[in-house]
């Protein structure tokens, strides 16, 4: 399988996946997003955390373009977002479609496929074949023919994962990818997170869980309507950091800070370009 | 104007104000199409109804339709309970199956009812100051006023009296439940008033125009205001005004009575949505241009005080900056920092060099923890 | 046979064969993009539409003169396409709800319609008679032209659908995504919804605007139900639309004054009712077979769970216990002995003849039946089993959830 993005991704000399300058967004004359700078480096997991109402969702919604922005500027590879969007996979958030629409985990899985194949082209063997290694990837071959209303939420939620697999794109952004799945679930998406830091790719997640954020992540952001700040967790996700966010009400913020860095030794910035996989 | 002329318009006027007031609450809670669903059943009752009692006058009539359309409530509900059907599919399901059975019965027996299809959709407002109501010989006007005239004052006395239930049940299911007043015995009462309100209004009107009297002046109302009282006075009035503008219009084109209240209706609806003064299209166009410009001013504070101290200030924090980062163009750029600066809330230097006032820092900091 | 009897039935053959396939390639149509209309839960959208184009059909013939079908659809279309566009202006502009806006957009175009309608009947105008067909629709209207103006727009329309298939589905089934793929959503959005603009338009003519909206959602409703893949629904849909088209065509082509607008839709709803009852998997009747095995399984492991209970009092495990005491143990008079075959048949319990002795030594209460009943050894095992678990090991992998139960969190 082609990828035609790669070329992108070396091509930036920034060291950033994705740039967001100054970015402002309104609902109804309701600021969202005050702005917010933040830069997204590349080979590395992001986490974007804050509490409800801070502006995750609309971020990634902006990066894509589904919500136009009132000000700021968006980079996609050193591109703007109509173009730069071709590098980016999505994982919208599970509750964001009907479940009950009458299709296939495979067909819903190939739908990865229609931004390569353009207008009209219809998804072949080819593209199919695609769609169950990415199924295979999450560990849902089994049900590749289930309808997807038959699906437990965990299962729905791998589903979309792979759907993104298939786009095979440099860039990952998923909108709160562990929300009430089970531990299986939970477990087959660190797996496949692992697998992307491994070749490279980037990954940025809303994410809810702070427990989890320093193991399974190298870099976050917090937010809340602004940036409040970003970076290495290592350096960035420190209680005072965190209090800033949630404004003081952030149940187990002991808990969260108090753990000990991730024992991989996970090197802090992303992996060089091409460096072969372990 | 002759005596018929202005009996018309008393009964347009009634019609038009018993059909907003419990339409304010049909806008509100979400269910404007039940009024479309429970107008077309309806007809379903007052035939299968005549065919038993064989008397267009009965009253019995118009009890049979008001609990075909407390039926077809419940057919959309059970429908969407099975989960099979989304709501919306299932009102379309409903009602045009209870509707089209009541047209054939009508069409199989033209002869034996005394309804045409031409006054199931239009109602016979021209036709119903021929229709007297006497007692003891004595003229006491015509019968459709005297009934919508009782369906006003039902629909009153209900809001009335279960104001506050419908309130609470409208914004707050929840709360309403557990205050102990069951959302669905509030629901079944509405819509029975809602059912009863659609038949007499059909008979005036006709099925479709229904729809028009109860959705259309409570979401021009609902431009307007936000307070409930005011939506149902301000609802009241544009029906009346509807109904008086419809009847001129129509005496003038010789046309429709009841299509043309209805036109009338979106008149002044189409008015409400363009010139409203808050909600309004034109309005908000006005605003969003003077508050893009008060926006973008705020917006550059923050910019500023975020990058204030940091080691990129010099770049970030110069005017020359803001069309690259921002997306601003140089001269939007220039308007927003000279109405910043004119505010207080920052200095501009020389070198395009922009700095925060403390007023401006106090500005950005109160918006952001807002 | 006489001559004129032969004529006459020719002609009404020949008229009835016209009405029958308008009817069917119009009902495939509006079947097949109802679909989308369906699961996009715009199923309303329709009614506006149908309704709003009534002004249209009737200036259409004020400004020409004309009442060939064409000319009325083309101001049906174009009336229909602004109602759309008058929907979304009232729920962008307005910030009112949709039902709102689709409420007065179908009431208001409609009673416009009217107006012209009694308007220009109201003129010393000859042609207009009949107009007034488009209310409840009349195939007996319908020409041999209308039929290919219906298949040839039809077809069009049919290609137009199998070359986006990918960007309807895609649209229909999860927009942003579709968005961000970079698909330019409201163009495919602009190209769907004017496909269903031209479907009801060209039904008018023979099922009315009042039902029309019926003949987009009954068909796309009722294949639902019978499948899972889009485009079988797709396809049964077109099926079951035409089906009620000719069969509500033919009917009132041979009754006298019957509209078809009425016959058609009352098909179709029957179609609907009997899809939704008896469909195999989707179908109510199915639902119920299925729970009450459902409750029975339920019962019987409660049944299993008390067994194990008293095995485990008991110094042997094998110890027969009457069913009088599993009736006191679950609480229930009836259907003991039903969910005690039942383990029987799967090999968890035995059952031994009463102990009469200790019966007449009044020892146990007055039992209903002599059959006393031991639970096995893999009756224990899957009591343990149950135990730990809290539901027991499910045949295969995620056993389906409820049809129809989309998961979908607040």
């Amino acid at each position: 399988m082609e990828r035609a993005d790669r070329g992108a991704r070396r091509g930036d000399a920034s060291g950033a996946a994705i740039e967001v300058n100054d970015l402002t967004v309104a609902y109804r004359e309701q600021p969202v997003l005050w702005d917010v700078d933040v830069a997204f480096r590349k080979g590395v997991l992001t986490a974007i955390v804050g509490p409800n109402g801070a502006g995750k969702t609309t971020l990634i919604q902006s990066i894509l373009g589904l919500v136009r922005p009132a000000a700021g500027r968006i980079r996609i590879l050193g591109q703007p977002v109509r173009e730069g969007r071709r590098s980016v996979a999505y994982v919208p958030q599970r509750g964001s479609v009907d479940w009950d629409f009458p299709t296939s985990v495979l067909d819903v899985v190939t739908m990865g496929t229609y931004g390569r194949l353009g207008w009209i082209r219809r998804p072949g063997r080819r593209e199919r074949a695609a769609a169950m290694e990415a199924l295979g990837k999450v560990g849902m071959e089994a049900f590749e023919g289930r309808q997807i209303r038959q699906l437990s939420g965990g299962q729905q939620q791998r589903v979309f994962l792979a759907r993104a697999l298939v786009q095979d794109a440099p860039i990952y952004l998923m909108d709160e990818p562990f929300q009430g799945v089970d531990a299986r679930t939970e477990a087959a998406i660190v797996e496949v997170l692992g697998d992307l830091r491994a070749r490279g790719d980037t990954v940025i997640a809303v994410h809810h869980a702070l427990q989890s954020v320093p193991e399974y992540f190298d870099d976050v952001v917090l937010l809340n309507v602004r940036r409040i700040a970003s970076g290495p967790v290592q350096e960035v996700f420190t209680e005072a950091n965190l209090r800033t966010c949630y404004g003081g009400r952030v149940p187990f913020l002991q808990a969260v800070t108090e753990r000990p860095a991730p024992a991989t030794g996970r090197p802090a910035t992303g992996r060089p370009e091409d460096a072969p996989p372990p | 104007m002759t005596a018929m002329d202005l009996e018309v318009q008393i009964m347009a006027v009634v019609v038009a104000v018993a059909c907003a007031l419990p339409g304010c609450f049909l806008v509100l809670r979400r269910m404007a199409l039940l009024s479309d669903a429970i107008s077309h059943s309806i007809l379903l009752g007052i035939v299968l109804a005549f065919f038993w009692v064989r008397d267009l006058a009965s009253p019995v009539l118009i009890l049979a339709a008001a609990v075909t359309g407390v039926v077809t409530v419940a057919l959309v509900e059970a429908l969407h309970a099975t989960r099979r059907v989304k709501e919306d599919a299932a009102i379309a399901l409903v009602f045009p199956a209870l509707f089209s059975v009541a047209v054939l019965l009508i069409a199989r027996h033209a002869g034996d009812v005394h309804l045409d299809v031409d006054a199931v959709l239009l109602g016979e407002l021209a036709f119903a100051p021929l229709r007297r109501f006497s007692w003891n010989g004595v003229d006491l006007g015509p019968k459709t006023l005297w009934v919508m005239g009782a369906i006003l004052l039902l629909n009153a006395a209900f809001l009335g009296l279960f104001y506050k239930e419908l309130k609470l049940s409208t914004f707050d299911r929840g709360l309403s439940a557990a205050l102990g007043f069951s959302p669905a015995v509030v629901q079944y009462a509405f819509m029975s008033t809602v059912s009863v309100t659609a038949v007499g209004a059909f008979d005036a009107v006709g099925s479709i125009l229904v729809v028009a009297l109860m959705i259309a002046p409570p979401a021009a109302a609902r431009l307007l205001t936000h307070r409930l009282p005011l939506l149902l006075l301000l609802s009241a009035v544009f029906a009346a005004a509807s109904a008086l503008l419809g009847f001129q219009v129509a005496l003038w084109l010789d046309a429709s009575i009841a299509g043309c209240m209805a036109v009338a209706t979106g008149v002044l609806f189409t008015g409400a949505l363009l010139l409203a003064p808050d909600r309004g299209v034109l309005a908000r166009l006005v605003v969003r241009r003077r508050q893009r410009v008060e926006f973008a001013g705020l917006m550059l504070s923050i910019h500023l005080l975020n990058h204030e101290g940091t080691p990129r200030a010099p770049e970030e924090n110069r005017l020359g900056h803001l069309p690259e980062h921002l997306r601003w163009s140089d001269d939007f750029a220039l308007r927003v920092a000279r109405h910043a600066e004119r505010e207080g809330l920052l200095t501009r230097s020389g070198d395009g060099r922009l700095d925060l006032t403390p007023l401006g820092r106090e500005a950005a900091r109160h918006l952001m923890v807002r | 046979m006489s001559l004129p009897d032969l004529l006459h039935g020719l002609l009404f053959d020949f008229t009835l064969r016209t009405v029958a396939l308008g009817a069917a390639v119009l009902g495939a149509l509006a079947g097949a993009l109802g679909c989308f209309a369906v699961l996009r839960q715009q199923s309303l959208l329709g009614d506006a539409i149908s309704h709003a184009a009534l002004p249209g059909i009737v200036l259409a013939f004020v400004l020409t003169g004309s009442r060939a079908t064409p000319v009325l659809v083309l101001g049906a279309g174009i009336a229909g396409w602004i109602g759309t566009l008058a929907v979304m202006a009232i729920v962008r502009g307005g910030r009112l709800p949709e039902d709102t806006a689709l409420g007065i957009v179908l009431s208001v175009f409609f009673g416009f319609g009217m107006v012209l309608l009694t308007w220009v009947q109201g003129r010393p105008d000859a042609r207009q008679a009949g107009l007034d067909t488009f209310l409840f629709g009349q195939a007996a209207t319908v020409l041999p032209g209308d039929v290919a103006l219906v298949a040839g727009v039809g077809s069009v329309a049919g290609l137009i659908t199998i070359l986006f298939w990918k960007e309807f589905k895609l649209l229909t089934f999860d927009p942003d995504y579709a968005t961000a793929l970079g698909l330019p959503l409201r163009r495919v959005d602009f190209l769907l919804t004017g496909l269903l603009v031209v479907a009801i338009v060209l039904g008018l003519q023979m099922v009315g605007v009042v039902l029309m909206s019926a003949l987009v959602v009954a068909p796309a409703a009722a294949a639902r139900q019978w499948t899972d893949s889009l485009r079988t629904m797709v396809l049964l849909a077109a099926v079951i639309g035409a089906g009620a088209g000719v069969t509500g065509a033919a009917i009132s082509a041979t009754a006298r004054g019957v509209p078809t607008g009425p016959t058609i839709v009352l098909v179709a709803s029957a179609v609907v009712a009997f899809s939704l009852l008896a469909a195999p998997r989707r179908g109510l009747v199915a639902e119920m077979l299925r729970s009450a095995r459902v409750r029975r399984r339920i019962r019987a492991d409660a049944m299993l769970m008390d067994l194990y209970a008293l095995s485990r009092q008991h110094v042997e495990p094998g110890h027969p216990h009457p069913v009088a005491t599993l009736q006191a143990m679950s609480g229930r008079e009836r259907g003991v002995s039903a969910s005690l075959r039942s383990l029987e048949a799967r090999g968890w319990a035995v059952h031994t003849e009463g102990d009469r002795a200790e019966h007449a030594a009044g020892r146990l209460p007055g039992a209903s039946s002599d059959r006393h009943w031991a639970i096995t050894e893999a009756g224990r095992i899957r009591a343990r089993q149950l135990l730990e678990t809290g539901v027991g090991p499910r045949p295969g992998p995620g056993e389906p959830a409820e049809p129809g139960s989309p998961e979908v969190p607040a």
